[in-house]
């Protein structure tokens, strides 16, 4: 089966941070967690996928195709949302929608109104009176409406409540299953205990492992003695200790 | 392209750029500096960008299935529209002041820049100086707006002085006559077209230039 993303050597040189050839794939109807710390490279790596933020080295293939030399054609099936972000904050969804709708070739109006319902969000309202997972429910309604293949989230989850955090990575785990890939980012542990099949982890801009879930938990299951949560690997991975 | 222009002025333009389009009747002002009305209306422009770096909209119009360098090409598409919606209003204006108004008793001693071809040729410069300054300027970041504006502002200001005290000068008197027959205004506002449209166009390229290279 042919890779959704396939992501080669991605680096990029800051003067206090590096991405260093940052490589993994994603498969239709995968959800892959991109798991880091604060600051670990996880949004350097989603823009430099999308070329927001330029690469020093590396490629990177979605459905097939270089992604510098079909960007127009590659973005039409894929979705980006940020958690945190509002794009035309004061405008109202149906406008933003109107607008949006004009660059998408396989546009689906009634796609929309499905999802509209089914995240029951009021199209009439502005985007700065949605809460933050609603918020985030809009960008998955505009991915979408497109019939994206590929979504691809930075921190979706960051700053929602249990209830939306559960409700958002429910949404994954059903689109997932209609055959849409998704990579996210995420440091919340728990959202990928439910919804993740792969993880990518990611620290100090350095790949340390791209692979199946319950692989990654066996692997660290002799060293730590039992077999430990993602929280548990995470905090063994990460911890530092402070001296003050 | 044309996309992006309608993405433009529907989700991204601050209404104030639209309104702010009204300064033109400024050319109807006796006893002002009335080149003042042409840089308020880059103020206008200035609050899309104020909103545009608020609403994120560089980011959200570069992950558009579109090609980056529209984004740049849109966007001065834009601002040339504001600037000659202004212009042409502004030379209507103008056209009235030399005719019908030309005998009006507030027009017949001025000691300001009167309308007439001269200021709508300077009128073109404050427009060029805007394009140059803070488009450009704002291409090297796509999100910092506060240094170009300033730049602007005193550029624009300098060249509105400029303006206001050329036909003073012993030998000049023929800028600000309205007599509509002047061959020195005639040249002014064709200097004025070639510097807006050569000045508008480097200032593009740069910027599209520029914004394939930033990091968003």
């Amino acid at each position: 089966m042919e890779s959704v993303l396939e992501v080669k050597g991605l680096s990029k040189k800051y003067p206090s941070f590096e991405l260093k050839s940052v490589g993994f794939h994603v498969d239709p109807g995968m959800v892959m967690g991109f798991v880091g710390r604060n600051g670990a490279g996880k949004t350097t790596t989603l823009k430099s996928i999308l070329n927001l933020v330029h690469p020093d080295a590396g490629s990177v293939r979605v459905f097939g195709l270089d992604f510098m030399e079909n960007e127009d054609v590659i973005k039409q099936q894929i979705g980006y949302a940020v958690g945190g972000v509002s794009y035309y904050n004061r405008k109202r969804i149906c406008d933003i929608v109107a607008v949006t709708k004009m660059f998408y070739e396989n546009w689906d109006d009634s796609e929309y109104k499905h999802y509209l319902n089914a995240f029951k969000l009021d199209e009439n309202k502005k985007l700065k009176e949605l809460s933050s997972g609603m918020k985030v429910k809009f960008y998955l309604t505009l991915a979408l409406s497109h019939h994206a293949k590929l979504l691809i989230l930075d921190e979706p989850t960051s700053g929602l409540d249990p209830v939306s955090r559960e409700e958002i990575t429910d949404i994954f785990t059903k689109l997932a299953q209609k055959g849409v890939a998704i990579l996210f980012s995420t440091h919340i542990t728990s959202d990928l205990d439910r919804c993740a099949d792969s993880i990518t982890y990611i620290k100090n801009g350095e790949l340390m492992f791209s692979g199946n879930k319950s692989e990654f938990i066996r692997s660290y299951t002799e060293s730590m003695g039992k077999v430990p949560s993602l929280e548990e690997i995470m905090v063994f991975i990460e911890k530092e200790e402070v001296v003050l | 392209m044309g996309k992006l222009l309608k993405k433009e002025m529907k989700l991204t333009a601050s209404p104030l750029s639209y309104w702010f389009i009204l300064f033109s009747f400024m050319t109807f002002l006796p006893g002002y500096p009335i080149l003042v009305g042409g840089f308020f209306v880059c103020l206008g422009i200035f609050f899309t960008y104020q909103q545009a770096v608020e609403y994120d909209d560089i980011t959200f119009s570069a992950l558009l299935p579109i090609r980056k360098k529209d984004v740049v090409k849109a966007k001065y598409a834009f601002v040339i529209i504001i600037q000659m919606i202004s212009f042409v209003l502004s030379a209507l204006f103008t056209v009235l002041r030399m005719t019908l108004l030309s005998e009006a008793k507030v027009y017949l001693v001025n000691q300001m820049m009167n309308a007439n071809l001269f200021y709508l040729g300077f009128l073109l410069l404050v427009f060029a100086v805007f394009n140059t300054c803070f488009m450009k300027g704002f291409f090297k970041t796509a999100y910092r707006i506060g240094k170009p504006f300033i730049i602007f502002c005193i550029a624009g200001f300098l060249l509105i002085g400029v303006g206001e005290m050329l036909h003073h000068l012993p030998g000049m008197e023929a800028l600000n006559s309205t007599s509509g027959t002047s061959l020195i205004q005639a040249f002014v506002l064709l200097f004025g077209i070639v510097i807006y449209v050569v000045q508008t166009l480097i200032s593009m390229n740069s910027s599209e230039r520029n914004f394939e290279k930033i990091d968003l």
